[in-house]
């Protein structure tokens, strides 16, 4: 019974008797560790050790250290030899420990026993052996190849360690399958576009931010999401004071709050105001010379709107500046682009003035807001291109590539050599995704058909063709709620005949499935090693076990693999067994794995022993053996040397920075070569705008947008939460209880950021409960009315909609039931094809909101 | 005397929320409930100005172990079971406590009950763990989701023999790493921390470095020589409390 506190002041005479049967109530059981109680143990912290391993929460991976109190994981840090992360990590580090301590972790294999499949359809799971879930695994896979159609069979990549190799390129291929398909195209693929078509860099690209004079962020909100998270933390305050910050985003973020500048433009516009900026650092002179080069006679003729004569400039470390400004650059004014981005002239003028005064040393930070749009991968290009004028490219301050990591790769002989004939054929045969088409050209890193196009694979499965799929296996990933157009997954996956889930918890992709394994926590529970990069050092940082499993699981990526190997090899089919074992024998003593868990450690071992066998300098870390490299749990690489490839050392066709892409015209000629039709063509079958010479400069295209200004009046801004690992930690209460530091944001619900004005003109109120929709589909959300929004558009973090995955991410489980809407509902379906990414920005989901 | 104090800079700080969920696991605070945040490390967040030119900031939020301390002058036992130690801290000892609440009446950083969070400006620095109820509740349910292959928060505690499963053990002769029921707890600067010569876990773990721990009467330490800089700003001064979490510099650049 609760006392009254006023009530019980009142009768304080008796405080000393309330004392005791305070004490009398309490658990004592529960505090049977807490020994110090009256100065009896020692002050401080019971016996422990940090362990090291790797957060996988987001995409920077952070090097981190887990504390281990009795078997148990109890706190975490970053790795104190990070130079990147300097020991610390960010809310995400912190918040897993409710993720391994998940109550709604799967225990056992478990099987289908409905075989209804649909959203809200019971799949009625009952727990089954190991044996009997890898033997039926096993036995439809056989089919496949007894069939002699292993193409069906496929495998789908979410999260992921380098080990991958083993589950993602020796199982299928041996198998004879080419549907690897990964989750890549989700995540960044327009962003690498932007650096790929300009700089030859198919990466995320590095930022020096402890020598920036000027960062322009761009479409992201790199001290909550994006990379280099903890290292971008540790230097923005730093940054406010020696240099200016500007952030481009139609939402105020952390960066926008922060900044000196906000550039809040309209979803879709940011090649215009890119090009804008470029206009006005050229007319105005300011582009750095020693990377550009100058006009022959040092006058400048970038004049508004009026051509320049080509051979009266000569460019140094860069190709075609002329041609760009003569194609686009000269006619988009500061006005123009404030008329088509909303964002005012003047302070177009002053940031692009400003970085000039700041040339080289400007990051200009390319974030997936800018690129990740239905035409957003010239958007990306132009984004990108101002660090080209500036000279920031490869420089002091600016944005840089990668120093190497000398670890070792898959032998692509041996996997060769246990390919059989069926095996060597139909891991050729066109992939499920059907990449390289006309109207899919991804033509990542140069290549026709070169890169993923995840959001495709429904489209391949739904019709059948390529072929059918009957064998699914998915790993760590959850395809169904982490792409937009969820309906269209749903409806894929619904009509594979045979899926199998390798997950942590039962999340929508298991809700599908007819097998499920329960699988580690990459964070605490398993063997993998990840590379990455920040302030300059690139870093290879192991996962390993920290703790003993809590529950019966295996490693997805080793483990599964070997197991799926050895009842292959009991009905006949021994190629990827004997292809395993050797591969992965042990490279100090050559014994061949014997279990799953030896061939984990093996490959591992494998992988990363240039790095500790003292064999070659390393450019980095000095690492005795394999022991050593456990307990510091990674490695660093010396730091990267600025300009590295200054001197025409860009892997582009000019072996310069292009602003115009001498590298896409070849990949969009090799493409439309392939389809037998014209540039032009390819480019009208791949949404864009775009005729002509246009197709090979960063440039300004109207953006895509799904549903009419009437009936959709609103513009919906995905972001990701600063508490988001992934789309996995919906499930722990603290993501609830901390949700409010996403700026903007309440903690408990489902937040729509809505501005006043459109909030007025709805009828809706801070609090309200309301109903969003789109051409995609519809769902309910609490809107926040707040001046942090851009009029016209609506904003809500990703994450939250869950109708699976565990009791606090799903309001009641059993009955799929959600809390909240998943935003990839209601962004409708579709691609950036270029690149093949999903498109989530760029404001072609157009929504309108009711109060219910 | 020593005068234990932090100061913030708002400079560094992102109000990425690591601190608060730093705190969370090195002490072992519990989910919200009853109207009680149990975040001894907490934030409040203010919007003002209107679009283009809106502003926002974070402040984060904890006890101010104030030099003044209403919440120790309400402590209605003796000896008090909220009190000021030798190094300037407000201290809670926990078997004292009669969890009267007294305290959290009379600290103008706390609430009675809570309703809403930071993005509202609320929070409590005081929170109070309900008589007869377990502390650690969210880990005692026996619902499987999935009956059978998925485990329970019950499952869990007896697997790994804790509660919370990730519960972090220390000693201390005041406070216990995990409260009983029918007390009030908060933010104690981490004595099991200070005592081993280590940072507040909150100060640890601040990816930014924006939070400074150290002796604001010792003119060397560094949160003395930055408030010497820049006096900064403390909560509600009009209160009197003099709090000893001092806030420094601006938030925003703009």
């Amino acid at each position: 019974m609760r006392i009254k506190r006023r009530d019980f002041l009142k009768l304080s005479a008796i405080a000393g008797a309330a004392a005791l049967s305070g004490c009398a109530g309490s658990d004592s059981g529960m505090n049977a560790l807490a020994s110090g109680k009256g100065g009896g143990g020692k002050i401080g912290e019971g016996p422990g050790e940090w362990r090291p391993t790797t957060c996988q929460g987001c995409t920077t991976w952070c090097p981190a250290e887990v504390f281990v109190q009795d078997g148990r994981a109890v706190k975490v840090q970053g790795n104190r030899h990070s130079k990147q992360n300097d020991g610390k990590v960010c809310p995400r580090g912190h918040l897993s420990l409710q993720q391994v301590y998940d109550p709604d972790r799967l225990k056992v294999p478990m099987k289908r026993t409905n075989p209804n499949k649909g959203r809200g359809v019971d799949p009625m799971f009952v727990p089954i052996s190991w044996d009997e879930a890898l033997n039926t695994i096993a036995d439809k896979m056989m089919e496949l190849r007894n069939a002699k159609e292993p193409e069906k069979f496929c495998l789908m990549r979410g999260r992921y360690t380098y080990m991958r190799d083993v589950i993602y390129d020796v199982l299928p291929k041996v198998f004879g399958s080419p549907n690897n398909i990964s989750h890549s195209s989700t995540c960044a693929e327009a962003e690498k576009f932007g650096s790929f078509y300009t700089e030859g860099y198919w990466d995320y690209r590095d930022y020096d931010l402890s020598n920036s004079k000027y960062i322009l962020i761009w479409g992201c909100d790199p001290v909550a999401s994006n990379r280099m998270i903890p290292a971008t933390i540790k230097r923005l305050g730093d940054a406010l004071d020696r240099a200016t910050v500007a952030a481009v985003d139609p939402r105020l973020t952390t960066s926008a709050a922060k900044a000196s500048e906000w550039l809040p433009l309209i979803p879709g516009t940011d090649g215009a105001l890119a090009l804008a900026m470029a206009h006005v650092i050229l007319s105005d002179g300011g582009w750095n010379k020693e990377f550009v080069g100058d006009f022959k006679d040092g006058v400048n003729r970038f004049k508004p709107g009026r051509k320049v004569n080509e051979t009266d400039f000569v460019e140094k470390e860069t190709y075609g500046l002329v041609k760009w400004w003569n194609l686009v650059v000269k006619d988009m004014t500061p006005q123009k682009a404030a008329k088509i981005s909303g964002v005012p002239a003047d302070q177009i003028i002053r940031v692009a003035k400003g970085m000039a005064a700041a040339a080289p040393n400007v990051a200009v930070w390319m974030g997936p807001g800018a690129a990740m749009q239905a035409r957003g991968a010239y958007s990306a290009m132009s984004v990108h291109a101002l660090a080209g004028i500036l000279g920031s490219v490869d420089n002091v301050g600016g944005s840089l590539q990668t120093a190497k990591i000398p670890a070792n790769k898959l032998d692509s002989d041996l996997l060769k050599k246990y390919q059989d004939e069926l095996a060597k054929k139909h891991s050729k045969l066109e992939k499920i995704d059907q990449r390289g088409r006309l109207e899919l050209p991804v033509i990542a890193s140069g290549k026709s058909g070169g890169g993923v196009s995840t959001n495709n694979a429904p489209n391949g499965i739904l019709n059948k063709d390529p072929y059918e799929i009957k064998v699914l296996v998915g790993y760590m990933n959850n395809f169904v709620f982490s792409s937009n157009g969820t309906d269209r997954w749903e409806r894929a996956l619904s009509s594979i005949p045979f899926t199998v889930h390798l997950t942590t918890n039962a999340s929508e992709f298991t809700m599908f499935a007819d097998i499920v394994l329960p699988c580690s926590v990459s964070m605490y529970e398993r063997y993998g090693y990840i590379k990455t990069k920040a302030n300059r050092y690139a870093a290879l940082s192991l996962l390993q076990p920290v703790i003993k499993p809590v529950w019966d699981v295996i490693e997805d990526e080793t483990e599964f693999p070997f197991l799926l190997a050895e009842k292959l090899k009991e009905r006949g089919f021994s190629n990827l067994y004997d292809c395993l074992v050797e591969m992965y024998s042990d490279p100090e003593t050559g014994d061949k794995p014997k279990t799953s868990k030896e061939m984990s450690v093996f490959a591992l071992k494998y992988y990363t022993k240039p790095l500790w066998d003292g064999e070659k300098d390393t450019h980095g870390d000095k690492i005795n053996g394999w022991q050593e490299m456990l307990s510091r749990g990674m490695w660093n690489s010396e730091a990267y040397k600025y300009k590295s490839h200054w001197g025409g050392k860009f892997a582009t066709e000019t072996t310069k920075f292009e602003f115009y892409s001498e590298t896409l015209k070849k990949a969009l000629a090799g493409h439309a070569e392939k389809h037998k039709v014209d540039i032009d063509t390819v480019m009208e079958k791949s949404n864009y705008t775009a005729r002509g010479e246009l197709a090979f400069v960063p440039h300004h295209e109207p953006s895509l947008r799904h549903g009419s200004k009437k009936d959709f009046p609103l513009l919906f801004i995905d972001y990701k939460s600063r508490l988001n690992r992934e789309g996995r930690s919906q499930n722990s209460p603290w993501y609830y209880e901390f949700k409010h530091v996403d700026p903007g944001d309440v903690g408990g619900q489902d937040t729509l950021r809505i501005h006043p004005v459109d909030a007025a003109k709805y009828g809706i109120k801070d609090g309200d409960k309301v109903k969003i929709t789109s051409m995609g589909g519809s769902g309910e959300c609490i809107a926040r009315v707040w001046e942090g929004v851009r009029p016209g558009t609506v904003s809500k973090s990703y994450g939250q909609g869950h109708w699976a995955y565990g009791r606090t991410a799903t309001a009641d489980f059993g009955k799929s039931a959600t809390r909240g809407v998943n935003n990839n509902t209601i962004i409708p379906w579709e691609l950036e094809r270029l690149s093949g990414s999903n498109a989530r920005n760029g404001g072609h989901a157009a929504v309108r909101i009711e109060k219910i | 005397m020593k005068q234990y104090g932090m100061v913030i800079d708002l400079r560094k700080c992102v109000g990425c929320g690591a601190c608060a969920l730093a705190c969370k696991t090195e002490n072992n605070t519990s989910l919200r409930g009853n109207g009680q945040t149990h975040n001894w490390a907490d934030f409040i967040h203010e919007t003002t100005g209107t679009f283009p030119h809106t502003k926002f900031r974070t402040l984060p939020v904890l006890c101010n172990h104030c030099s003044n301390a209403p919440c120790v002058e309400a402590c209605p036992v003796e000896p008090k079971a909220m009190f000021k130690t030798a190094d300037g801290i407000t201290m809670h000892n926990d078997e004292r406590c009669i969890g009267c609440r007294a305290c959290q009446d009379a600290c103008p950083y706390s609430m009675d009950e809570v309703m809403k969070d930071g993005s509202s400006g609320e929070y409590s620095v005081i929170s109070y763990n309900q008589e007869g109820e377990p502390t650690q509740k969210f880990f005692t349910s026996k619902t499987e989701v999935i009956k059978k292959c998925s485990s329970s928060g019950a499952e869990l505690v007896s697997l790994t023999k804790a509660n919370p499963p990730y519960r972090h053990n220390y000693n201390h002769p005041d406070y216990e790493n995990v409260r009983r029921d029918n007390i009030v707890e908060k933010c104690i600067f981490c004595d099991h921390r200070l005592k081993n010569n280590q940072q507040p876990a909150c100060v640890d773990a601040c990816p930014s470095g924006a939070r400074v721990f150290g002796d604001l009467n010792d003119p060397g330490s560094e949160a003395a020589q930055l408030l010497n800089k820049d006096k900064g700003f403390v909560l509600k001064e009009s209160e009197g409390t003099l709090p000893n979490v001092h806030y420094i510099r601006e938030y925003s650049a703009r």
